[in-house]
């Protein structure tokens, strides 16, 4: 058992004063005073057409407002992985809610008044709303022009196609695999689209000052990346990266949502046209639901091949997904699954085509989970449909097939070390599986589901992190670093992080929210890699200012280095246990020697990530070759549902988690990340979706409709497991949780209605009306 | 959010000034309580008034009232204020566990009761439990006053008996003499807050006769006399209750929405039907039921 | 421009609104008070609760016009003198995630607990219904409103 003092212990957050108190300030919460200016975004009313005009006249008029702005005057492309976006719609929108125009005014009520007056006049196009009709030859193209695109070498759009991206993983000799099997099974599964619903909306502030400088204050998951992309896209204005600064003050949540540039953009643009004012936009709920990135919906094909022992010979999953109408970032989605649809297990012979779809619909994007929730919903729903079939207990099926250490990846690198193994069992335990119960209502019916997880991150290869820290006078520290805490606990994981090399506890460390001109770069607060990513980054700077501590006292005092250690905030000695010299004695002053002079002086430290063993030079055809992703998280859930038979009600009344954190940094914030994340992955199963009328517009923008779960809708228990499998390259031997929590909710539950009823719900969400229809065509 | 429309708003104290108001504006006024459908309809561009006349101060509209024949519910008695009547719950519990399932806790602090039945949204939370009750709504304008049932104030879709110049005072419910129970089953798509799906009141008294009412399966909640008729006199066993979930179907016109299907709403009504005649049966016993667990969930 | 005098977080205040301004936005922009959110705007997610009078509103469907001769209170007047037991107890079981729910949130279980000292585990589910937290799922928040009725009881 490694001895530690500040890691692997429920340590409180340190940003809980700020965010109790009210005192925590958010993107919304920044005063600029009276010059600062409001801009109303007019957005399209059809999914695709074509602009034939814009008239602005009658809102130029409105008292108030300074401006109205259209595409032309922004007439630039942008994106993360691909750069198929524009500022402001051009010739053409391409979905029903896309920005089109913008007033800009003195106050809020004068931008919406205007807004409401400019006058867009379309020639509707047809549109596609969905993958499977976009997919098919003849669809009408929504980029006819996606051959002229620039994107990243690892993407594979196909010119004269709505498909942006098609991520082809094989290894082995799928044929032989199902003709070796003796029973291969086939089935189609479907998941909508999804909202974060962070209860923070997008907001955000650009100000090009007089100077020629632009600053954006965003709530965002990426404000390096912002910047560069806010530098690229406005590259014409002739802006440095120096010039361009993005500070992030806290986040009401993100999920996904807030990752890359979506509408960030817009004030930013907006703001170099407006010199020396800023510029705000706070998206409405609506806005929010209909112009950020959403999950996208995938119709996923799967074909497992089994031998009657159970052993897995092959997997044929095909997922067609719906990235709607601009793919930057969504489309490494599709990327990331199509590398790890085999999920958590060992299949020799395999086949993935991970096909991205453009539609007429809002742009897909990065949501928590990043693909995986959605192409685990099918592969553990088929997976337990398998394992029924052949007899075999679903999860002895499971224990028999998984994924272990040096196994190989789909594409062919080797499995890092982990508890997956241990995950089950323990699940299994706690769940007592095996064991049926009988609901006391015999109107009612209890199952149990189980599932496995597994996710990556997906990151490109040189995503890197990198951290400086600074000591105060009184030993406390300033950890200056860019991720962001969206909730996670970043901060106090990274002060812990610090604290156990230092030896000076979390609470006398600080950690504020980012602004690229001071903290140096991080890619982005996504992947669930931060605390891996960052936190090797924070490791290395505490290790590097422990350095020049020690250095200090060797020299000072000739004591030698090797024999000295830092504990409880002062330097000891092994070999002098009498020495004892507090930090704060010399971490900015130095020391004075025998002459009166000193030595030393303030302790700034640096350090920096990047994972330098990863690649995405694959082939195309097969993916194998590289090591595009760094490592997984794995882990199992399981959970028990009593569902009333005839109004297909469901109660959870217990849920179980483990998963394989590498090591626990802070136990605590981990059980919140179990917690928080099984509940929004059973509100997508449960009673969440976006729902589309047949010309592309959104039904349900809105909390009345699009039903987050309550107080009132949580598990009656949830049993949180940690499994600690060190991860070799994490800090401590930590690896990444956040994400992976939500994964394995909505494959439990469909399993779990199968073992209650016998019915198999095959597409998401798996409401109460859906079990109860189901039920009623049984009879 | 900025409020791009621009009103009169008036704050009196006397119902006459309110009434004066009320017949001088008559469709440009709106009366304003506790806001919390106002508020929304101005914020979201869907209502213009041109006057809002904030009643929140006329002292006469306040009262919550109770003799042994009947309760008098004010215009500005907030769901809160209902749920903190011990009264309510021992006498009228329906309407109790109506105002108890509309919302949240920060939006009954100000919704009030009669700005529930104003609204007359289809999925009124509070119209079964008033339908089964037989309450009477009381309006008055510089005309005079009038007393008009329950039955007869919903008209459509947000549209009630009430005139433009008129304001509601309150609502009578008079006191069932027999002993009774009933009980209000909401189908919602989770047991948070969330708009009915379909709602069902149930009232039965110790001399078997039935009130039954339905919410949000058709343009406007009303009462199911037919199968009232069938059941009255009659002792529930199973054929009965399957002869009026048979009858249900053709005395409910659900529609098919963003929060349910016409089918599952058709089904729900059935399944609420014999559930609901059950609870309150179970509850003339003695027993204790649980309303909100009844449909599982 | 109507004249509104009110108290907010003890102090008495004099100020101009119009008549189709929100409380939320007066709150927010001309007193300078963020702690009340704005997360739906329109009654949906109680991030921008006060308290009127001593009961949680939604600030958001409330016109500032109207509490003219009331009692607001925000989350800035809950933490003035120190932070409420409540409010130690959220930081110890990390009943909060990015904290954007949490004055709201903070705000319903201190009117709960200002007339239900000891509530049952239901009784918090349903105070706090009205309050969307993405998040924690909820459970450490029970436990920290639990955990403060038994203090307070000490």
């Amino acid at each position: 058992m490694r001895d530690f003092r500040f890691i692997g212990k429920p340590i409180t957050r340190i940003d809980g004063r700020e965010k109790v108190s009210g005192a925590a300030i958010y993107g919304d919460d920044i005063d600029f005073g009276p010059n600062l200016l409001h801009a109303e975004i007019v957005s399209s009313t059809q999914a695709h057409a074509r602009i034939i005009s814009i008239d602005t006249s009658e809102a130029e008029k409105v008292q108030d407002v300074v401006k109205v702005f259209t595409g032309k005057d922004f007439p630039f492309k942008f994106g993360l992985y691909m750069k198929d976006r524009y500022i402001f719609a051009q010739d053409k929108v391409r979905f029903y809610g896309e920005q089109v125009a913008a007033v800009v005014a003195r106050t809020p009520q004068a931008a919406k008044k205007a807004a409401q007056l400019v006058k867009v006049e379309y020639e509707p196009l047809p549109a596609v709303l969905n993958q499977i009709d976009s997919y098919k030859e003849g669809a009408t193209l929504v980029h006819p022009e996606l051959g002229e695109y620039p994107h990243v070498p690892w993407f594979f759009p196909k010119a004269g196609t709505n498909v942006a991206h098609w991520r082809k993983t094989r290894r082995g000799d799928m044929e032989a695999g199902f003709k070796e099997a003796d029973l291969v099974f086939e089935d189609t599964y479907h998941v909508p689209r999804y909202a974060h619903c962070a209860i923070e909306t997008h907001v955000a502030i650009g100000k090009y000052d007089l100077s020629g400088r632009l600053t954006v204050w965003s709530s965002s998951q990426s404000p390096h990346t912002q910047r560069h992309l806010f530098q690229e896209a406005l590259s014409s204005m002739g802006l440095s990266h120096k010039d361009v600064r993005v500070i992030a003050p806290h986040v009401g949540g993100g999920f996904g949502g807030k990752a890359g540039v979506t509408m960030e953009i817009l004030p930013a643009a907006l703001a170099t046209k407006l010199k020396g004012y800023a510029v705000k936009i706070r998206w409405t709920r609506e806005q929010e639901f209909v112009n950020t990135y959403q999950r996208l919906d995938v119709v996923a094909k799967i074909k497992i091949g089994v031998k009657k022992d159970g052993t897995i010979t092959a997997l044929d999953h095909q997922l067609y997904w719906d990235a709607g109408a601009y793919v930057e970032y969504g489309a490494n989605v599709v990327n990331a699954v199509g590398l790890s649809a085999i999920g958590p297990y060992r299949i020799p012979n395999i086949s993935i085509d991970s096909v991205c779809i453009y539609t007429n619909l809002p742009p897909g994007g990065a949501y928590r989970g990043f693909g995986y929730s959605e192409m685990l919903f099918g592969l553990e729903s088929h997976i337990t449909r398998v394992a029924n079939q052949l007899g075999i207990d679903p999860v002895q099926f499971r224990l028999m097939n998984a994924i272990k250490e040096g196994d190989k990846t789909a594409y062919g690198a080797s499995m890092n070390p982990n508890g997956l193994i241990q995950a089950i069992e323990k699940v299994a335990a706690e769940i007592e599986w095996g064991k049926k119960i009988e609901s006391k209502d015999p109107k009612k019916a209890i199952g149990k589901g189980f599932s496995l997880f597994w996710k990556a991150p997906a990151m490109p290869p040189n995503a890197s992190s990198s951290a400086f820290l600074k000591f105060n006078e009184d030993a406390s520290i300033n950890l200056i670093i860019s991720g962001m805490d969206i909730g996670q606990g970043y901060q106090t994981v990274m002060a812990q992080i610090a604290a156990e090399i230092l030896s000076v506890p979390p609470s006398k460390i600080r950690v504020e929210t980012p602004d690229t001109d001071r903290n140096p770069y991080e890619w982005q607060t996504v992947a669930s890699h931060i605390t891996w990513g960052s936190g090797n980054a924070v490791k290395k700077a505490a290790i590097d200012a422990r350095d020049q501590i020690l250095d200090l006292i060797e020299r000072v005092y000739c004591l030698p280095k090797n024999e000295l250690y830092l504990e409880d905030e002062a330097v000891k000695c092994h070999t002098q246990p009498k020495f004892i010299k507090p930090l704060r004695e010399f971490v900015v002053d130095g020391i004075m020697t025998e002459d009166g002079t000193f030595k030393g002086g303030p302790i700034n430290a640096r350090g920096m990530f990047m994972p330098e063993f990863s690649s995405t030079n694959g082939d195309p055809e097969t993916s194998q070759g590289g090591h595009p992703n760094v490592h997984y998280t794995v882990g199992a859930g399981a959970l028990i549902v009593e569902i009333d038979r005839e109004t297909g009600k469901m109660h959870v009344l217990k849920a179980v988690e483990a998963v394989d954190v590498g090591q626990a940094l802070n136990p605590s914030l981990i059980h919140g990340q179990i917690t928080g994340g099984l509940l929004q992955g059973l509100a997508t199963v449960l009673y969440e979706d976006m729902r589309y009328d047949d010309k592309g517009k959104l039904l349900n923008p809105n909390f009345t409709d699009y039903k987050i779960p309550t107080a009132m809708d949580v598990p009656d228990e949830i049993v949180p497991i940690i499994i600690e499998v060190p991860q070799p390259d994490g800090p401590f031997g930590a690896r990444g949780v956040g994400e992976h929590t939500m994964l394995p909710a909505a494959p439990m539950i469909a399993n779990a209605v199968e073992d209650a009823l016998g019915i198999r719900i095959k597409s998401m969400p798996i409401t109460a009306e859906k079990i109860a229809l189901e039920m009623l065509k049984k009879q | 959010m900025a409020v791009v429309h621009e009103f009169q708003y008036y704050r009196p104290e006397k119902l006459d000034e309110v009434l004066v108001l009320l017949a001088r504006q008559k469709e440009k006024a709106r009366i304003l309580a506790g806001g919390t459908d106002l508020a929304v309809y101005i914020k979201e561009g869907l209502d213009h008034p041109q006057v809002v006349i904030d009643v929140k101060h006329v002292s006469e509209l306040k009262k919550i009232e109770y003799d042994n024949n009947s309760l008098f519910i004010g215009a500005l008695a907030t769901f809160s204020d209902i749920l903190a009547n011990e009264h309510i719950k021992m006498n009228y519990l329906m309407l109790w566990e109506s105002a108890q399932s509309v919302a949240s806790m920060g939006i009954r602090n100000r919704a009030t009761l009669v700005g529930n039945i104003c609204s007359a949204v289809p999925s009124l939370d509070s119209a079964p439990a008033l339908l089964c009750y037989d309450a009477i709504v009381h309006t008055h304008s510089l005309e005079g006053t009038r007393s008009i049932p329950i039955r007869e104030w919903f008209v459509s879709p947000r549209k009630t008996a009430k005139a433009e110049d008129e304001i509601v005072m309150g609502v009578t419910i008079p006191k069932i003499a027999a002993k009774h129970a009933g009980c209000y089953l909401k189908l919602g798509r989770y047991r948070g807050e969330d708009l009915a799906q379909a709602g069902l009141g149930v009232l039965l008294t110790e001399e078997k006769h039935y009130r039954i009412a339905y919410c949000a399966v058709g343009p406007i909640p009303k009462r199911v006399e037919e199968i009232e008729n069938l059941l009255n006199g009659k002792t529930l066993n199973e054929a009965i209750v399957k002869e009026a979930k048979g009858l249900v179907p053709q005395l409910i016109s659900p529609i098919t929405d963003i929060r349910s299907s016409k089918e599952y709403r058709t089904h729900m009504c059935q399944v609420m039907l014999e559930r609901g005649l059950q609870a309150a049966t179970d509850r003339l016993q003695g027993k204790t039921v649980d309303s909100t667990k009844v449909l599982g969930g | 421009m109507a004249q509104i005098k009110f108290i907010l977080n003890s102090e008495n205040r004099i100020i101009d609104v119009q008549p189709n301004e929100i409380l939320l936005d007066v709150l927010r922009d001309k007193l300078g008070l963020k702690s009340p959110k704005c997360g739906c705007d329109r009654g949906d997610c109680g991030a921008c609760a006060v308290l009127l009078n001593g009961k949680s509103v939604r600030s958001c469907l409330v016109f500032a016009i109207e509490v003219d001769g009331q009692e607001v209170r925000t989350l800035e007047g809950i933490s003035a003198d120190k932070l409420t037991q409540l409010q130690e107890s959220f930081i110890e079981f990390n009943s909060f995630q990015c904290g954007y729910c949490a004055p709201g949130v903070i705000i319903s279980a201190t009117e709960l607990l200002s007339h239900n000292p000891h509530p049952e585990l239901e009784e918090i589910k349903e105070a706090l219904s009205g309050n969307l937290c993405r998040c924690t799922g909820y459970k450490p928040i029970f436990e920290a409103i639990l955990d403060a009725s038994h203090k307070e009881e000490k």
